[in-house]
């Protein structure tokens, strides 16, 4: 019989449609420390794009989907600070009038963790084994910064890669201008935050941007191929399972 | 017009879904040490001129050195009826309100360590506007009467406040062009607060 | 100049074009936002005092009614008059014959939102009577016909340049080969003129940062004094504020009052603070003779027992507006109201109604800045999300929005549909790329306006995971 927690990966949808392997950095790190990795076959989506367009109906309907699929795990593990926040804090928010699915939601909420914080907090996690001599610079969603807590994680894990140095943004508390629909709702405005993002980015000494948010790094990617700026684009978890080999992110 | 009174407090009262207790009473933090010279720095980092005099006979000179230091003329306003009995030699006295090139002397019932305010409840001989009128304003402050905080001025007034209650803190200023401070913005361009300890 | 928040999306387009503009956002950013960080770090245990101020303000929102009766009668009680105004209309009606009462022809305004709301200057001068701002930067807005930009620095989307030359146009009797280079001279010059103003007012108009239930007092907060001035001058003098400003008694002010200037521009306290409890005292050489309080509910009353109770909290300090990404991009007239950034995108819905304030509601990504830096803890965020729902149940969302959320989400529901379709999709996208990006599509084109899409890898995790087992 193991003793190994079981953990449920939510791969999230983002990382299902563009980038597969930031998901199998995922379960190979969490291997590592020790865990039995499932990834049920029914998650599709978080929700969060119909709860924050305030879409209730289709958004309680799919968190019902995501609770009764992972309830059973000993911890939920997500590779975002916004999906994980969505499961985390928004979840009971939704189901605050549902007295059947509010204790449901709340359970799932405690065990649910975003990957590099869980890595660090819950498995004690101190460093990787792994390569990558680049410089990099850390782009801290607002997610994983106000929703999930998430900062000195990514930084222990990342800075005990070999050959990896940190050249910090200046700026770490300002948004991408990602937001979800927002970037397609407001194009300008989201430019306009993305440029100073990534002008931040630029002139740091980094040659790597990364983070633990597909959807900011999407984006971000996004913006500066159409500017032609080089920055290579990668998920932390890519880096820390040692990945970074691969094509980056929107390279063929 | 007691329709929209009536109205307005039907509608709240209509709505009201919870109501809260009262909270327990906060506790600021404390500063440490002597009061007036914690008020003397809170208020000296603010652009104000904080000198501590040793007694109320050093007060004239003060006043003559702080219209030197700004070029004015030895010549200052001090309210009619104000407890401030000062003995001026060589400084003319006026009892009219002062216009707005010229000096006051006001005296300070209380002032606040925390903050590094002037605390002054309007009243006879202590006209509320003389806090406004003038370029500069000469406070002569009893180092006894600084108060750790504002919630001890106010228990000192005996929960009964003067008509006006002007907390000062420093200068005039504004930093509404390009929000870049600049000071004597309608209220006065200077402060000074002599402190005296006896 | 945007006057209508419907107006947002092309008001912001122009407003990120606007090239004054972004060093006056930028200098908001390093002078109020530094500002506040810096004061925080020195307090201490800011966190506890953000929740005694939350504290503080809920006792009083859910007090409110208690609260507003017992505060008029003290007012009363000293001699005052208070009235309540239901809306706009009745606040301006209210205000006139207080002032036709008083045979008042010119008034002084110290700084005051509520009177931005109800529309009060356009109105007296329609009646014959002069409002004079006195707040330097209300002032400056008030010359160039603009409404303010930001709730305590009205005109700080204005270079020095562009107030010179709006004094030059304005102050026509004075020597037109003065220097007004320095922005030192321009503060001289407007306390010179502002101060013929300030003695010649018959009445004077403030607004209220709080309202002390126990005292019956306004308590205003200033740097420059012109408030002072504007109460203790003329004969009468009127209070104009919003019935959610009321809090118990003036323990609960002192504590509020470290958390204001400390949240709004960085200070330990405002340099004045000025608690009005009436008119002049018997013995007193200045001072009001008449003191009034307009008491404005204008669609707050209507906002307590929803989700946007919360909102009433506010103390209007401005910094969610400092620290908020969209605000720091667009600026305060790209929204066309009163208040803007996260504190109007949580308020305008709910009072302006959500068909006329949607934009407000929608341009934020829900960062969480606002909420962090918020003195009394609204969850700004959350009541945003709130007037998105209620768009959405009504219907009046985009129907491009609303269909693709539809379809993303019958999907979503169905996991064996949604492989299948992610499935095709990426195969799709990586077909369709170049170089490693995808340049258009037809539909998303709010992405690709301005933005590459990164081609997927291949066959999505799920695929790949059951081809694995």
């Amino acid at each position: 019989m193991s003793t190994k927690p079981r953990v449920g990966l939510f791969v999230t949808c983002l990382v299902d449609l563009v980038r597969p392997q930031v998901g199998f950095a995922a379960v190979k790190l969490l291997e590592q420390a020790g865990c039995d990795v499932e990834v049920p076959a029914v998650q599709t989506c978080c929700g969060q794009p119909a709860w924050n367009a305030g879409a209730d109906g289709h958004a309680t309907d799919i968190a019902r989907q995501v609770i009764a699929a992972f309830e059973g795990f000993d911890h939920v593990v997500v590779p975002s600070g916004s999906c994980g926040g969505m499961i985390k804090r928004h979840y009971t928010e939704a189901f605050e009038k549902d007295a059947a699915w509010l204790p449901r939601a709340r359970a799932l909420a405690a065990k649910t963790h975003e990957l590099m914080s869980f890595l660090v907090k819950v498995r004690s996690v101190s460093g990787v084994t792994a390569q990558f001599a680049k410089t990099v610079c850390i782009h801290d969603s607002c997610s994983s910064l106000r929703e999930m807590g998430v900062k000195a994680e990514p930084r222990t894990l990342l800075g005990s890669v070999d050959g990896l140095t940190i050249d910090e943004l200046k700026d770490q508390q300002t948004c991408c201008g990602f937001g979800g629909l927002f970037s397609v709702k407001y194009p300008e405005i989201s430019e306009r935050m993305a440029d100073d993002k990534i002008a931040d980015a630029c002139a740091t000494k980094a040659t790597v941007l990364t983070g633990g948010d597909l959807g900011c790094l999407l984006h971000l990617k996004g913006r500066m191929a159409r500017q032609g700026k080089t920055l290579e684009v990668r998920h932390a978890a890519e880096i820390l399972a040692d990945m970074g080999g691969e094509p980056a992110l929107g390279e063929p | 017009m007691s329709g929209g009174r009536d109205e307005i407090l039907s509608s709240i009262r209509a709505r009201q879904l919870v109501r809260t207790p009262k909270p327990e009473i906060y506790s600021a933090p404390k500063s440490e040490g002597d009061l007036a010279e914690s008020f003397a720095k809170k208020l000296s980092v603010q652009f104000a001129d904080v000198r501590l005099l040793d007694s109320m006979a050093d007060v004239p000179a003060a006043i003559a050195d702080v219209l030197r230091g700004k070029n004015m003329a030895q010549r200052v306003h001090i309210a009619p009826d104000s407890a401030l009995a000062l003995d001026l030699p060589g400084i003319e006295v006026s009892r009219e309100p002062p216009g707005q090139n010229e000096a006051a002397v006001t005296e300070v019932p209380f002032a606040i360590a925390e903050t590094g305010t002037l605390a002054y409840p309007a009243g006879k001989g202590r006209p509320a506007s003389w806090h406004f009128r003038p370029v500069l304003e000469i406070a002569v402050l009893r180092a006894s009467d600084v108060l750790p905080e504002l919630e001890d001025v106010l228990k000192r007034l005996g929960g009964v406040l003067p008509s006006t209650l002007n907390l000062v803190s420093g200068p005039s200023r504004t930093g509404d062009i390009e929000q870049t401070m600049e000071l004597g913005a309608h209220g006065p361009k200077s402060l000074a607060v002599l402190v005296v300890k006896s | 100049m945007n006057l209508d928040p419907k107006n947002f999306p092309q008001a912001a387009r122009e407003a990120l074009t606007d090239p004054l503009l972004r060093p006056a956002l930028g200098r908001l950013k390093t002078h109020f936002g530094a500002g506040r960080a810096a004061a925080v770090a020195r307090y201490g245990d800011f966190e506890a005092l953000r929740e005694a101020g939350k504290a503080i303000r809920d006792y009083a929102v859910t007090h409110m009614d208690e609260l507003l009766t017992q505060f008029e009668e003290s007012v009363v009680a000293r001699g005052g008059t208070v009235h309540w105004a239901r809306d706009a209309a009745e606040a301006r009606a209210l205000i006139l014959k207080v002032l036709q009462d008083a045979g008042a022809k010119t008034v002084t305004k110290g700084k005051s939102m509520v009177t931005e709301e109800i529309a009060l200057n356009p109105f007296l001068e329609a009646n014959g009577i002069v409002p004079v701002e006195t707040d330097l930067g209300e002032y400056i807005v008030q010359l160039r016909k603009e409404p303010p930009s930001h709730i305590i620095a009205p005109a700080f989307h204005l270079s020095k340049e562009q107030v010179a030359e709006t004094f030059f146009a304005s102050h026509t009797g004075l020597d037109p080969k003065r220097s007004l280079v320095e922005r030192n001279a321009l503060v001289q010059e407007a306390r010179a003129v502002l101060r013929r103003s300030f003695e010649s007012a018959d009445a004077g108009i403030t607004g209220a940062n709080f309202l002390s239930a126990k005292e019956g007092a306004a308590i205003i907060v200033t740097n420059e004094g012109n408030g002072d001035l504007t109460r203790l001058l003329p004969r009468t003098h009127i209070v104009v504020t919003g019935i959610e400003k009321v809090v118990a008694d003036m323990t609960d002010v002192s504590v509020l009052l470290r958390l204001l200037p400390r949240s709004a521009t960085g200070q330990p306290i405002s340099t004045y603070v000025s608690v009005m409890a009436g008119k002049r005292g018997a013995d007193e050489s200045d001072g009001p003779a008449a003191f009034h309080v307009v008491l404005v509910d204008n669609g707050r009353s209507k906002l307590i027992g929803t989700e946007a109770q919360d909102v009433l909290r506010c103390i209007r300090c401005s910094a969610c507006i400092n620290h908020c990404p969209i605000y720091g991009a667009v600026g305060g007239h790209a929204y066309g109201a009163t208040y803007m950034g996260p504190i109007g995108a949580a308020l305008n819905p709910g009072v302006m109604g959500v068909e006329n304030a949607a934009h407000h509601a929608n341009a934020s990504t829900f960062c969480g800045r606002c909420a962090e830096v918020c003195p009394v803890k609204i969850p700004l965020p959350k009541i945003m999300r709130h007037w998105r729902a209620v768009e959405h149940a009504k219907g009046l969302a985009p129907k491009s929005i609303t269909a693709g959320l539809g379809v993303w989400a019958f999907a979503a529901k169905r996991p064996g549909l949604y492989r299948f379709g992610a499935s095709v999709m990426a195969w799709f996208l990586r077909s369709i790329g170049r170089r490693g990006t995808v340049h258009a599509l037809p539909v998303m084109q709010g992405w690709f306006a301005v933005r590459d899409f990164p081609v997927p890898q291949g066959k999505t995790f799920q695929a790949q995971w059951r081809a694995r087992k």
